[in-house]
């Protein structure tokens, strides 16, 4: 099992540290972990894209981040939030904490898909209304900072509070949704892919409106999406998930050119984008574990062409060398021979 | 049984092919098609009641005739009450005919009834339902004109009329009789099931690659609205035994043969519930209906299981065991 | 690549009408045009890629080219037989529908819904054999199956074979779903976002085994995608053509690495500008090109080149009329006065913009 150890690639003035969290389910074919020890800081004010295939517990760490994971899933572990106002809150001891407290109002979330996330038979403006009074906001004044939010994300402020959700297209009631995120001024914003729905166009003008309001409000982002391509230039970090841990995290730019496991430069070879040489790409074979059913030792094992007795014996830990770029798998220093990165020749002639 | 040789080239690496003989295709399909519904279905304990119950009938209505014997007068001594005289082990009525004579001998033309009525409301709704929500254009409106029509016409009083105008004594009609409107709430709810299923992936798939529409229709539509209509078929079969005991009841239908209904009008009229000594009249009867609907209700609740694919192949031999993978 | 063209679409037109009030007051009813004159020649075992956001008509048009979508204007015509002259049997009928039908094929975007749940692979594969090839046995079709699923990677063949649907993963749905539209010997497969819900992991991996079968059954491939990287390494691979598509019209279309590297016109700068990558290196372009965010409703598009509302270029010019298609040389051709010298675009005011920058119109179509 993984030992623990300060890593995590040093952060300064972590807002969250989570320790040792596991998610499981109980399941008929067996115990079901959906997310195994995971140990992650995230920086004040970062944006972190987390980065994760489907099934590799992804969207069971944002649901661990705001303690809302769903019955019968059992989360274990340590989660602690320290806000600006200086008082560290373990986020997991319901007696101590009241969560209800700090969901929206501290931490808030904008997940996939914001048409369900809308009650259909109210209005926007009644959304917003609904939030800020149950918060114990001041309405009047919160939703001036609701008309100004709507602005900024481009939209028609009038128009939208006066719609119902199923009268606005998808690009604008997710960005309504990002607003209604945004209204009771959190310091941290969870985003689970919501960007997922969207075209092209309306994606990355989204990502830039992000980028905009993480730099105005200070706020930490948590950004998690299975398409590497979209988060890489937006976040700050990347943290790379599979089979229900974190593989890799580091600086993004240092992950994408000099990625330190074999899982993230396998992945890379294999995204399809514009910039890298068809030819040179590749698929990744096999595929990815069950999780009532995973490998033991480095669960990339039987997927990695570096692996040899010692992965399959040993669950290398997520280490750094005293930068602050980790990776978990023995053999870091052969990685670059062993899966050369085909963007790497592009970037290198520029 | 010697293998076919392939007509096309052989990709290396295949090692199937080879040893798939006649009787293993046989054992396979004996397998999926028949062992394996009965193995799903045999395993939810609704289903053996269920069919415990049905066949009882069933016994009762075949076996069970040639072994009691038809209900006369005079059998026994009037109103006898039930386990006394063993000669009349459920007792006699006011005319002395053996009630277990009376019930028993009452079963063939109701099974013949329920039979009747619930197959013939439960195919015509499925079919009208299908072929217009599959259709749809003008086949679709016509049928569903017709539906409607049908839906509207008051269900009771229609069969009232037509019971005293042609005073049907065949089972198998009094049974299509009772169910003469019936049919028309499930053709609707059917059609819309249909009309949604119709546009599925790969409904559409099919119809791209040219299959016949009949074909899709039985093996891409059918399928999936099965639950439903086993469902309905049961409803059906308790309309017709609710509806031929109240007809036989009301005196709308002249009784040339037993039934449970005739027999709950003569415990009624002869103070059967008054008097706790002349309970059996009531009671048997009664406990006959509400056993028979029951048993229904229990084998369609505990057959529902048999068109969901996973447990299918939970069950089936040939079939690995689930290996759904994980969806996050 | 060769000259043969399989499937050919001449001045396509798709409109549907929303059906109005019933009550003779009220709206008249609304007529989307989903594919507004569009003209595509797919060849023989070639690759076309269709791009565009959602509601720009590609899958309509893709469907009108497999012949499941009727046209209410223009012709569809398989190896020069009228499609749907042949379905109506309308004059001389050379290749009997029939035949087309089962030349076209398709191939979903949700491998979990384009497989009927109660059947087995065996028996899902089991249909189009039968349909093709009536003079096959039970024997001849299970090894054709089990081929056929070696073939794609799924080993052992006679396991998978006997599986149901929900007992596959995702790619290998996908992958069975090739399968059956290969089966049927096609001429031309519309995988309509095949890959789009597949993980990013095993896309290149798909998109490879249909380059890979396409050569063996001499299939050409029509393959839609919003995704313009997806569609660049399948295009690019196969040395094909990419299409792009706004509103129902094709504003550009080429070979891939030309249209890529020299894109004419300003959507298709604009969908590049979006797709993100992985170079962090690279001058990300800053902020959008585009003049609006949001596009306009399809029951009201914009006068002349549709686009205008939110082309950074437009002019005046370019509210009159569409712009017919510019022939580049190569097979590529961009619909945009920009790439004429002469026109008058070029002597036309720029177009100032109307009240709040960036704002949604009025009626948003609630369609993504």
């Amino acid at each position: 099992m993984t030992m623990q150890q300060t890593h995590t690639a040093a952060v300064d003035d972590p807002i969250f540290e989570v320790r040792d969290v596991s998610v499981s389910f109980d399941m008929d074919r067996g115990e079901s972990r959906v997310l195994d020890r995971v140990d992650m800081d995230i920086e004040r004010g970062e944006i972190l894209g987390v980065v994760g295939e489907s099934g590799s517990g992804k969207s069971m760490f944002a649901s661990a981040l705001l303690d809302a994971v769903v019955d019968p899933g059992v989360l274990t572990g340590d989660i602690t939030f320290d806000p600006e106002d200086g008082r560290r809150i373990d986020l997991l001891d319901r007696d101590e904490t009241d969560i209800k407290d700090i969901r929206w109002r501290q931490i808030a979330m904008v997940f996939q898909g914001a048409m369900s996330s809308f009650n259909p038979t109210m209005t926007i403006e009644a959304h917003f209304r609904e939030t800020l009074s149950v918060h114990d906001y001041d309405v009047e004044a919160g939703m001036e900072r609701a008309r100004q939010l709507l602005s900024d994300l481009y939209l028609e402020a009038d128009q939208v509070l006066g719609s119902h959700p199923h009268e606005l297209s998808g690009g604008m009631s997710q960005r309504a949704l990002i607003a209604l995120a945004l209204v009771l001024e959190p310091e941290v914003l969870v985003m689970d892919e919501p960007t997922a729905a969207l075209d092209l166009l309306m994606q990355r003008s989204i990502i830039e409106l992000i980028r905009e309001i993480a730099d105005e409000r200070d706020l930490t982002i948590v950004f998690i999406t299975h398409d590497l391509p979209l988060v890489a230039n937006l976040a700050d970090r990347l943290a790379v998930l599979y089979a229900f841990e974190f593989v890799e995290v580091g600086p993004s730019d240092e992950v994408l050119t000099g990625a330190k496991h074999p899982y993230t430069r396998a992945l890379l070879n294999a995204t399809p984008n514009l910039d890298t040489p068809r030819e040179e790409m590749r698929p990744i074979e096999g595929s990815a574990p069950d999780p009532v059913n995973v490998p033991e030792g480095c669960s990339y094992h039987p997927r990695c062409p570096l692996a040899d007795d010692t992965c399959i014996r040993e669950d290398p830990p997520l280490t750094d060398d005293g930068d602050d770029h980790a990776a978990a798998c023995h053999y870091v220093d052969r990685v670059a021979e062993e899966v050369p990165l085909t963007l790497q020749e592009v970037t290198v002639d520029e | 049984m010697a293998e076919q040789n392939s007509s096309f080239s052989q990709s290396d690496g295949s090692a199937g092919g080879q040893g798939a003989s006649r009787a293993d295709l046989y054992r396979e399909w004996i397998d999926m098609a028949l062992l394996t519904p009965i193995r799903v279905a045999w395993d939810d304990w609704r289903t053996q009641v269920g069919s415990i119950i049905i066949a009882f009938y069933l016994l009762m209505g075949t076996v069970g005739v040639a072994l009691v014997e038809p209900p006369t007068q005079g059998q026994g001594p009037r109103l006898t009450p039930a386990f006394q005289d063993w000669s009349v082990p459920l007792g006699t009525n006011d005319i002395g005919t053996s009630i277990l004579s009376a019930t028993v001998h009452a079963t063939p033309p109701m099974l013949q009834m329920i039979a009747a009525g619930a197959v013939f409301s439960t195919a015509i709704a499925t079919v009208i339902g299908t072929v217009s929500g599959y259709k749809g254009g003008l086949t679709d409106r016509v049928l569903t004109t017709f539906t409607d029509i049908a839906m509207t016409i008051p269900g009771l009083p229609l069969i009232i009329l037509l019971a005293a105008l042609f005073d049907p004594s065949n089972p198998a009609l009094i049974g299509i009789l009772i169910t003469i409107n019936a049919w028309a709430g499930l053709a609707r709810s059917i059609r819309s099931q249909v009309l949604s299923l119709r546009d599925h992936s790969y409904v559409e798939a099919s119809r791209i690659m040219g299959a016949p529409t009949r074909r899709i229709l039985v093996d891409d539509v059918l399928p999936n609205i099965m639950p439903y209509v086993l469902i309905n078929f049961v409803n059906s079969a308790r309309n017709v035994i609710f509806g031929s005991v109240a007809l036989y009841y009301l005196g709308l239908l002249g009784g040339t043969h037993e039934n449970w209904g005739i027999m709950l009008d003569g415990a009624y009229n002869g103070g059967a519930i008054y008097s706790l000594q002349v309970i059996h009249w009531l009671f048997v009867p009664m406990i006959a209906i509400i056993g028979i609907s029951f048993g229904f209700v229990l084998f369609a609740q505990g057959t529902e299981k048999l068109f969901n694919p996973r447990i299918r192949a939970r069950h089936a031999e040939t079939v690995e065991d689930d290996t759904a993978p994980y969806q996050e | 690549m060769s000259d043969e063209t399989v499937v050919s679409l001449e001045n396509v037109e798709v409109h549907f009408e929303s059906a109005g009030s019933i009550l003779p007051f009220g709206g008249d009813s609304e007529v989307v045009q989903a594919v507004d004159g569009v003209s595509l020649d797919i060849p023989e075992n070639d690759v076309v890629a269709l791009v565009g956001e959602s509601g720009c008509g590609k899958t309509t048009l893709g469907k009108t080219a497999i012949g499941t979508q009727r046209p209410t204007g223009g012709a569809v015509k398989y190896k020069g037989q009228d499609v749907w002259k042949a379905n109506d049997g309308e004059g001389d009928v050379e290749i009997p529908f029939e035949e087309i039908r089962q030349s076209l094929q398709i191939i979903h975007q949700d491998p979990g819904a384009s497989l009927n749940p109660n059947k087995t692979v065996q028996h899902s594969l089991e249909a189009p054999l039968k349909l093709r090839h009536g003079e096959m046995d039970t024997f001849e079709r299970r090894e054709r199956i089990h081929e056929m699923l070696s073939r794609v990677g799924m080993e052992p063949p006679e396991d998978y074979a006997k599986r149901f649907p929900h007992q596959l993963s995702g790619g290998e749905q996908q992958r069975v779903a090739l399968i059956r539209a290969l089966l049927m010997n096609p001429d031309l497969i519309l995988a309509d976002e095949a890959v789009s819900a597949l993980d990013v992991s095993l896309r290149i991996d798909m998109m490879d085994l249909m380059l890979d079968l396409q050569d063996t059954f001499d299939t050409s491939f029509l393959f839609i995608s919003h995704n313009l990287s997806n569609a660049s390494y399948i295009a690019g691979k196969a040395d094909g053509r990419i299409g792009i598509m706004y509103l129902g019209e094709l504003v550009e279309i080429g070979p891939i690495d030309e249209v890529l590297n020299d894109p004419q016109h300003p959507y298709t700068k604009a969908l590049m500008w979006a797709t993100p990558n992985l170079n962090p290196k690279a001058d990300d372009g800053g902020s959008s090109p585009l003049r609006k965010i949001d596009v306009p409703d399809p029951r009201n598009p914009p006068t002349g080149c549709k686009f205008h509302t939110r082309c950074p270029e437009a002019r005046e010019a370019c509210t009159g009329e569409m712009p017919d298609a510019t022939d580049l040389g190569n097979g590529h051709e961009v619909a945009c006065y920009r790439a004429d010298d002469g026109h008058d675009y070029w002597s036309s005011p720029e177009l100032a913009d109307e009240g709040d920058e960036l704002t949604g119109t009025a009626d948003e179509s609630t369609a993504d």
